[in-house]
């Protein structure tokens, strides 16, 4: 059977490449919007591990003032913590979540070491976040006076560094060469969360550290805040005047957590929906375009089809004869994207895990030979209801 | 003669709707695709409201330090004192604007919030870009040595604070983070994709939280330097490389010690391309776009092809009769030229309306604020051109080969 169907083709070699070159082409760029919508699923089906309705960043910039950074800071520390309206507050460096900046750094456990995204933050971030603790504990304001400075990892990095080992206790290196004066380079574990995907849904679950800021830093100056339900602008208004009032000149800017998700995810999807409204129109119109082809083929080859059913072919079998053809030429076409295809998982392209390149593939396979089965049913149909008499009396 | 053959097409595309809707489809879509995308670019990259004189503008926007291993880099805007000492001091331009790259401030009315970008510029900023002021006018250099709180706001920022679309706001105060500015004037906003002029509020540089007196060479200021003519691009690049050159080095700025410093006066696209073809890996993802991109246009020009090949068995018939009736192979490819002419010139009405409805939609949708996007009619014509090749290549020519058959060959099948 498949020898015949490949004789079938190879005689019209002319018009079935280009077919072929049709199917590949639409192969490829399935492959492309798959692999990006697989991508993106994936990381958006993990949980991104903490809360952030009702949470707004303060961002705190001290301009010309250079005088007591630190005191002035801890003030307002301790003014945002009394209101009532505050449930809680920390905190942390410029990469606060759903923020468009990152730090890394490499991390090491005796030989090993891993990248880490960085995050300095306070005693309080846990709560703030409702960053639950899958083992240990935050840190603690006493933990300030041990030699290496209390740190929190995610299980990504526990993974990497410990494997299976107990992490807790255990003390972390830094490769950096340039340590600041004022930052200890030795880490001990305290805790270990989950996840924090601080860019969002759609963000990879990276290993993460958080490190215990410095009582006395005068850079990381922005606060998140988790306000109780119910709070709304004037509040926010209050509190933008109070900090002014306590520190002249300095400038303070009031985000939403909610908002700046938001704006995260829109980097995200509008890309993929454009792509996948482009890619839409394209496959309608080589679906159309294969149907009217397979049309205009089967009505030409009337005759063929009458002398088949003539010599005793049933119905089901003429048009397993066209899907058949179908199918070895999307066969031969994907064949041919796939050399294309595996290159990505194999080099590595774009740093994503081959995993997804793979799905994305088998996606495109499967999205291909619907597409062919869907364009050629109708005509094979049709193929098969020839009557024999009437085509070969056409002959 | 012509009409006739109109005719003749005409009855030909109704012969057969779903294969015209096909090749049409095709055609339109191609179309359309290519003009929102270079309306896109063309709004994103070319010279409008209000940077209308962008053509013949130099964008400074970022310095890079360097150690001598290249281990540590340090990369991002300038001080305003590194703009005033090199940048303004330049011969050859006309003129040239400081302005800072946005930052964000926040300001309350009835218990409401509004979000606003806010910009510190020099006076020469207004020189430099043409903002259409609605109302009042820009502050000047007297403004600025005085250091007064003044602002000039967009008409969107006007209506939301002081929620009066008709009335003049000039001379009324504006309150942001406890800070009263006199609003001065008030322009037509300008588009977010214009990071270099986008704001909902300029203040001049020496009102308060500008930063402006930063000694470091780096900050947040950026400088647009007009020339009087693009001719002068070259020399004013130069005299600018000649300006920092004399900077010496090794430096520390912020901690850092750096020495190697490289900054460039760059026409807006360089700058724009700069920006995201930093780093070694770009080769790879640009050309894996480029292949999408043409994957994306090579779609449907092959689908094209296809089915008119598929189609000119179809066709062999009618030329036969044609020919048997004496029409000479000349007349049949002028037939099968104007048919051609005719669906492609449709389908490029089409994806003309089609694209005009999209970039409407853009338009109003509030998705980009301010968004002016308009349809490029010479890309238009380009690629009515590219559908014509492929459409003369695919029909016409085994047409032609097949109107010089013989008859009786034609007319078997």
């Amino acid at each position: 059977m498949l020898r015949h169907l490949l004789k079938l083709i190879w005689n019209k070699k002319g018009s079935h490449s280009l077919l072929i070159i049709e199917i590949w082409a639409s192969f490829m760029v399935l492959f492309g919007v798959l692999s990006l919508i697989v991508y993106n699923l994936n990381n958006y089906l993990e949980p991104i591990g903490f809360e952030y309705k009702n949470v707004w960043v303060v961002d705190l910039n001290n301009n010309q003032d250079t005088t007591a950074i630190a005191e002035k800071t801890t003030q307002i520390m301790q003014r945002i913590r009394s209101y009532p309206q505050v449930a809680s507050a920390s905190r942390m460096s410029s990469n606060t979540p759903f923020s468009a900046n990152t730090m890394n750094n490499s991390t090491n456990y005796q030989k090993i070491s891993s990248m880490a995204d960085d995050y300095y933050t306070d005693e309080e971030f846990s709560k703030t976040l409702d960053l639950p603790l899958t083992a240990g504990r935050w840190y603690l304001p006493e933990d300030r006076v041990s030699k290496s400075t209390p740190v929190v990892i995610n299980k990504k990095l526990q993974e990497k560094l410990f494997g299976d080992e107990n992490p807790l206790g255990k003390v972390l290196g830094n490769n950096d060469s340039e340590s600041e004066g004022n930052q200890k380079t030795t880490f001990r574990v305290v805790g270990v969360v989950d996840k924090f995907k601080a860019k969002g849904e759609f963000m990879l679950d990276n290993p993460a550290i958080f490190k215990l800021m410095d009582k006395n830093d005068k850079w990381n100056k922005l606060v998140l805040i988790k306000t109780k339900a119910g709070t709304d602008a004037t509040f926010e208004e209050r509190l933008v005047k109070d900090i002014a009032a306590m520190a002249p000149g300095w400038g303070i800017e009031v985000s939403y957590l909610t908002e700046s998700r938001k704006n995260r995810h829109n980097l995200t999807l509008v890309p993929v929906i454009i792509f996948l409204i482009i890619s839409g129109f394209l496959l309608t119109n080589v679906a159309l375009g294969l149907f009217g082809i397979l049309n205009l083929g089967i009505a030409r080859r009337r005759s063929e089809i009458g002398l088949r059913r003539a010599m005793g072919a049933t119905e089901g079998s003429v048009t397993a004869q066209f899907l058949g053809e179908m199918w070895v030429l999307a066969a031969f076409s994907v064949i041919l994207g796939l050399l294309f295809a595996v290159q990505f998982p194999i080099m590595n392209v774009f740093d994503i895990a081959a995993g997804v390149y793979l799905t994305a593939i088998a996606a495109a396979i499967v999205v291909i030979f619907v597409i062919v089965t869907l364009c050629a049913w109708y005509p094979s149909r049709q193929a098969a209801r020839v009557q024999p008499a009437l085509a070969l009396h056409e002959e | 003669m012509i009409s006739n053959y109109l005719k003749l097409t005409w009855k030909v595309l109704l012969r057969h709707p779903f294969y015209t809707f096909i090749t049409l489809f095709g055609i339109t879509l191609t179309l359309t695709v290519l003009m929102v995308l270079t309306s896109f670019l063309d709004h994103l990259l070319g010279t409008h409201y209000p940077e209308t004189k962008r053509d013949r503008s130099l964008y400074i926007t970022r310095l890079v330090q360097k150690d001598t291993t290249h281990q540590g880099r340090n990369m991002g805007p300038m001080s305003f004192a590194f703009l005033k000492d090199y940048v303004k001091s330049l011969k050859t331009p006309e003129n040239v604007g400081i302005a800072t790259i946005f930052g964000f401030a926040n300001t309350y009315v009835n218990g409401k919030r509004i979000k606003l970008n806010t910009k510190y510029t020099d006076a020469d900023f207004w020189r430099v870009t043409e903002f259409d002021f609605v109302d009042g006018k820009p502050y000047t250099e007297r403004n600025i040595d005085n250091g007064d709180h003044v602002a000039v706001i967009t008409d969107d920022l006007r209506r939301q604070y002081f929620e009066d679309d008709e009335a003049s706001v000039v001379g009324k105060f504006i309150d942001i983070e406890s800070i009263k500015y006199r609003v001065i004037g008030v322009v037509k906003g300008s588009p977010v994709t214009r990071p270099y002029t986008y704001g909902d509020v300029y203040f001049p540089y020496t009102a308060p939280k500008s930063n402006y007196q930063d000694k470091g060479f780096r900050g947040r200021y950026l400088a647009i330097v007009l020339a009087k003519d693009k001719r002068d691009f070259p020399a004013i690049r130069t005299e600018y490389a000649s300006n920092v050159g004399k900077i010496p080095l090794p430096q520390t700025d912020g901690g850092f010690t750096f020495h190697e410093m490289t900054t460039e006066a760059n026409p807006y696209l360089e700058d724009f391309a700069s920006v995201f073809l930093d780093g070694s890996r770009t080769t790879i993802v640009y050309s894996i776009i480029g292949f999408l991109m043409l994957m994306l246009m090579g779609l449907p020009a092959i689908n094209l092809v296809n089915v008119n090949v598929s189609r000119i068995m179809e066709r062999a018939s009618e030329i036969g009769v044609r020919k048997a009736f004496g029409a000479p192979a000349k007349a049949l490819l002028w037939q099968f030229i104007i048919e051609n002419i005719f669906i492609t010139l449709i389908g490029g009405m089409f994806a003309l309306s089609l694209s005009f409805l999209i970039i409407q939609l853009i338009n109003n949708s509030g998705w980009i604020p301010y968004a002016d996007l308009t349809i490029n009619f010479s890309v238009f014509a380009a690629s009515i051109a590219v559908c014509l090749v492929f459409g003369l290549l695919s029909g016409v020519l085994p047409a032609y080969r097949m109107s010089k058959l013989k008859i009786v060959d034609a007319l078997k099948s």
